[in-house]
């Protein structure tokens, strides 16, 4: 390869990550709650501590629908780990703060969990078995195991098998694999475990975001953590809450998804 | 070297465009939580007067060091109830003196709105026992 290409191609890339980089970042549009949403929101809460409650679990793995993504062919947009406490149910998930390429661990309450800007008032949760649950329940009341393979550096695509980036549900099945195996004590060896595992992440297609529009949102985009050959063959993988749970599933790991609306 | 510049700009202008799309589909939901932008009562005097439907008016706002207290009155009557929020739920907020406020009842508790927003929520006990916020890490 020639000099004159060498610096074309670096200049082309530079050019390239500054259109995302661009895009990065936006601040979130904070705009307040309807009383009908207030309302729904808090009434989903209810019926999903009730169905909780009626699992009998320690631990679910819940998730909203926060966004439509049925052009992706995903009906849930994030998840976290429910747990029991002896107040009610909390639930451990990652967040993305607007308005920054970053992201934070959180504890809510239910209420907080759906009082979010629902796209469905629906929820889904999968029982682990009981020796997972088992395994992830002392660790999710503690601080400095949940925040252990965080990474605050955060992009909606995140490639599942880069530590570059790290987004919400990625933060989740990576905790998960910590906590099942001792010698996950990393992010790499918490994603070697999940491929062992059978974890198969979602392939995103492009011509599927073309035709979603051009809704500018807040969410922090970045590429560069992906593999070249499959960034240019328009096939962007990253971690759903739909392939958690039929990864799951599949895996004996956990249950069927049951469905709270 | 031009058809590869322009095949390079026309390669940034798609990052672009699918970079607006992504931002677009957000598969992952950012901190948008409502609740982070809906003041929590803190407690509430009199919680009587908070009636489906009814329609109260802020009589007084009084804000210090350690949180707001709203003065609700209601039209009908004029019975008084006292709401108290804490500082960093009230703060942002533009609640004065005279606005009108419609009272929503739900299982979980009350909310509050104002020209069709929500402006607080005063959680019962079940709707307390649903609520919890705590940021782990930084």
């Amino acid at each position: 390869m020639s000099l004159l290409h060498t610096l074309r191609s670096v200049l082309c890339t530079a050019l390239a990550a500054t259109s995302f980089a661009a895009h990065a970042g936006r601040s979130c549009e904070s705009k307040p709650p309807t009383a009908d949403a207030v309302e729904r929101s808090m009434a989903l809460a209810e019926r999903a501590a009730k169905r909780l409650d009626a699992t009998g679990a320690q631990v679910v793995v819940l998730a909203r629908a926060g966004q439509n993504l049925s052009e992706y062919g995903l009906r849930y947009s994030h998840l976290g780990f429910a747990y029991r406490d002896t107040n009610g149910w909390r639930v451990v998930h990652k967040l993305n703060q607007c308005g920054s390429a970053k992201a934070a661990i959180y504890r809510q309450g239910l209420g907080e969990f759906f009082m979010d800007d629902l796209y469905r008032y629906e929820a889904a949760l999968v029982v682990p078995t009981e020796e997972v649950q088992a395994r992830l329940r002392p660790a999710l009341a503690d601080n400095t195991r949940v925040a252990q393979l965080n990474t605050p550096a955060y992009s909606v695509v995140a490639y599942p098998w880069a530590v570059t980036y790290q987004q919400s549900n990625q933060w989740a099945i990576e905790t998960l694999a910590m906590t099942q195996d001792p010698a996950a004590a990393t992010r790499e060896r918490a994603q070697a475990w999940l491929k062992l595992q059978g974890y198969q992440p979602t392939t995103l297609h492009i011509s599927a975001f073309k035709r979603l529009g051009a809704r500018v949102g807040t969410a922090n985009v970045a590429f560069d953590d992906h593999p070249n050959e499959k960034r240019f063959s328009d096939r962007i993988e990253t971690v759903t809450v739909d392939s958690v749970f039929a990864w799951l599933n599949r895996s004996g790991l956990g249950g069927p998804v049951q469905v709270i609306r | 070297m031009k058809s590869s510049l322009n095949r390079c700009f026309a390669k940034a202008a798609l990052a672009t465009l699918l970079a607006l799309n992504l931002a677009a589909a957000q598969a992952q939901s950012v901190e948008a939580s409502m609740l982070s932008t809906l003041p929590v009562a803190v407690s509430v005097a009199a919680p009587v007067v908070l009636s489906a439907g009814a329609v109260l008016t802020v009589v007084a706002v009084e804000a210090s060091a350690t949180g707001a207290v709203w003065v609700l009155e209601r039209a009908s009557d004029g019975a008084r109830s006292t709401l108290r929020l804490s500082a960093q739920a009230a703060g942002g907020l533009s609640v004065v003196a005279g606005t009108a406020v419609v009272v929503t009842v739900m299982s979980t508790g009350w909310v509050l709105s104002a020209a069709g927003t929500a402006i607080a929520f005063i959680p019962n006990e079940i709707g307390a026992a649903l609520l919890y916020n705590e940021r782990v890490t930084r």
